[in-house]
């Protein structure tokens, strides 16, 4: 490691002070340091695990940020759930001991699990993507994203289960893709009927085509995706996807029952769907 | 064919037609190619009285396989993933520990007793596994999942291993294992180290061993 600073012997931890820490930068696999110098960030509340020097942390909802919202926040269903830095200073991210990184984009596109998203700089702009659950960033500049184990970034075409899928950049056409071919002919027949075999869970996936890249993770269980995928009151009307699904929550199809969580992002059973 | 591990918590397999695998249900991330997954109605190979016995056995686990031509990536809940590549010899697993693994592997349950008797079942029971565990044998690749990271410690016929119970993920070779106790008057009266039971394998082979006393 690298990292310079004052260590404490052989094995021991490195110990950390405001100017070892480093800047805009890792500061081991799960937690991320963000330098501020009188900038500012927008910061997913409760992410934030420590801080050095003058920090304050705003809510989006506060007058005086008017004008960096117009550029930077379009997602008023989040806005709850988004504090601004600003001052000077270091302050650390953390995120359910998953492993954090930054990513910089370059006039580009990102579209990430909003559980999954941190921090990004004002030179972003954040937007609800249209896919439900998730939040997509446009412009140049850096964002901070968690994800359970180190990312796995794939090329489409590709079909990934729902639950593994942290984020893509530039594919055009994310799509539904269902696959129940067992559940057809005689013997599928009668598993439907009688649920005797149960499902194998992988019967809807995300299918990503064209140019672009896919993130993966490993899947994730262990804590409940916070409600802040949905599209709230007032939205709820014809052809906006999500719409009526807000406070979903405790929701389960026949995959619950499997122990698989309902995601936002996920349709309606699929047997309902397909009319079986 | 064996699983290639993309980081410590996925693992890629390539999938050939005509070759089956199996795979626990909803462990898989991603796929490419058509490739299709199939809930397995008797829970692995067998047929009924394969699953019968692992119903008796307590070893059923929901399982799929996996056919057709494509890359499959694997993994489940952020657990950490071993993969055990077997040449001949038998594995010695907990069913729901089983990522996924070749379908050319044997799959059988095994009776805690038949190895180490009546201390044997202690073992199961103190361990958590019960009274059966899972074995695979053959040639084949196996994914095995852990709560934290997995180290594999070699057995040596003159160097017995001794393992906490509860960090112990698999083991294969020809080893025999039993329950040795440290049981003093310090446990009876609520004042234990905490480590009263311990694992101790002998013979040819490894053991798999988890950085954590959490079960998954």
């Amino acid at each position: 490691m690298n990292f310079g600073p004052v260590t404490g012997g052989p094995g021991a931890p490195t110990v950390f002070d405001p100017h070892s820490l480093p800047s805009d930068d890792n500061v081991n696999a799960y937690t991320f340091c963000v330098e501020l110098k009188g900038s500012q960030w927008f910061l997913q509340k409760g992410k934030m695990i420590a801080y050095y020097g003058r920090i304050d942390f705003n809510g989006v909802g506060n007058g005086r940020f008017d004008r960096l919202l117009r550029t930077s926040f379009h997602s008023p269903m989040h806005a709850a759930d988004w504090v601004v830095a600003e001052g000077q200073g270091k302050m650390l991210l953390a995120d359910r001991a998953f492993d954090v990184n930054s990513y910089d984009l370059d006039d580009g596109n990102l579209t990430i699990r909003s559980g999954n998203l941190l921090a990004y700089q004002p030179s972003l702009a954040l937007k609800q993507s249209i896919v439900p659950g998730f939040l997509t960033l446009i412009g140049t500049g850096k964002f901070v994203a968690a994800s359970n184990g180190p990312v796995v970034f794939m090329e489409p075409p590709l079909r990934v289960d729902p639950q593994a899928l942290v984020g893509w950049a530039d594919c055009p056409s994310p799509c539904h893709h269902y696959d129940h071919g067992y559940m057809s002919g005689v013997i599928g027949g009668l598993r439907s009927l009688t649920g005797i075999g149960g499902s194998s869970g992988e019967e809807h996936q995300f299918e990503f085509v064209g140019a672009g890249t896919v993130l993966l993770q490993s899947s994730e269980m262990l804590m409940a995706e916070q409600a802040i995928g949905t599209v709230g009151a007032g939205a709820e009307a014809a052809g906006v996807p999500g719409a009526g699904y807000g406070g979903g929550h405790g929701q389960q199809g026949p995959l619950g029952q499997l122990g698989v969580p309902r995601m936002p992002g996920q349709l309606g059973d699929i047997q309902r769907r397909l009319g079986l | 064919m064996p699983f290639r591990e993309l980081n410590s918590k996925m693992v890629e397999a390539q999938v050939i037609p005509g070759q089956k695998m199996f795979s626990q249900r909803g462990a898989m991330l991603a796929y490419r190619g058509e490739v299709s997954f199939t809930p397995s109605l008797t829970g692995g190979q067998g047929g009924v009285m394969g699953m019968i016995g692992r119903r008796v056995a307590n070893e059923q686990t929901p399982l799929m396989s996996v056919e057709g031509s494509g890359t499959v990536m694997f993994g489940h809940g952020g657990h950490h993933i071993q993969v055990i590549n077997l040449t001949g010899e038998t594995l010695y697993v907990e069913a729901d520990r089983l990522l996924a693994f070749d379908g050319t592997l044997q799959q059988g349950t095994m009776f805690m007793g038949s190895q180490g008797g009546v201390m044997g079942m202690v073992r199961g029971q103190v361990t958590g596994q019960g009274l059966f565990t899972t074995t695979l044998k053959g040639h084949g690749s196996v994914a095995v999942m852990a709560h934290g990271g997995v180290i594999e410690l070699p057995i040596t016929p003159n160097r017995p291993i001794h393992v906490d119970p509860q960090a112990y993920v698999a083991h294969h070779g020809d080893v025999r294992n039993k329950l040795s106790t440290a049981l003093g008057w310090r446990d009876m009266v609520g004042r234990g180290s905490g480590e009263a039971f311990q694992l101790e394998l002998s013979g040819q082979g490894a053991v798999y061993v988890q950085a954590s006393e959490e079960k998954l």
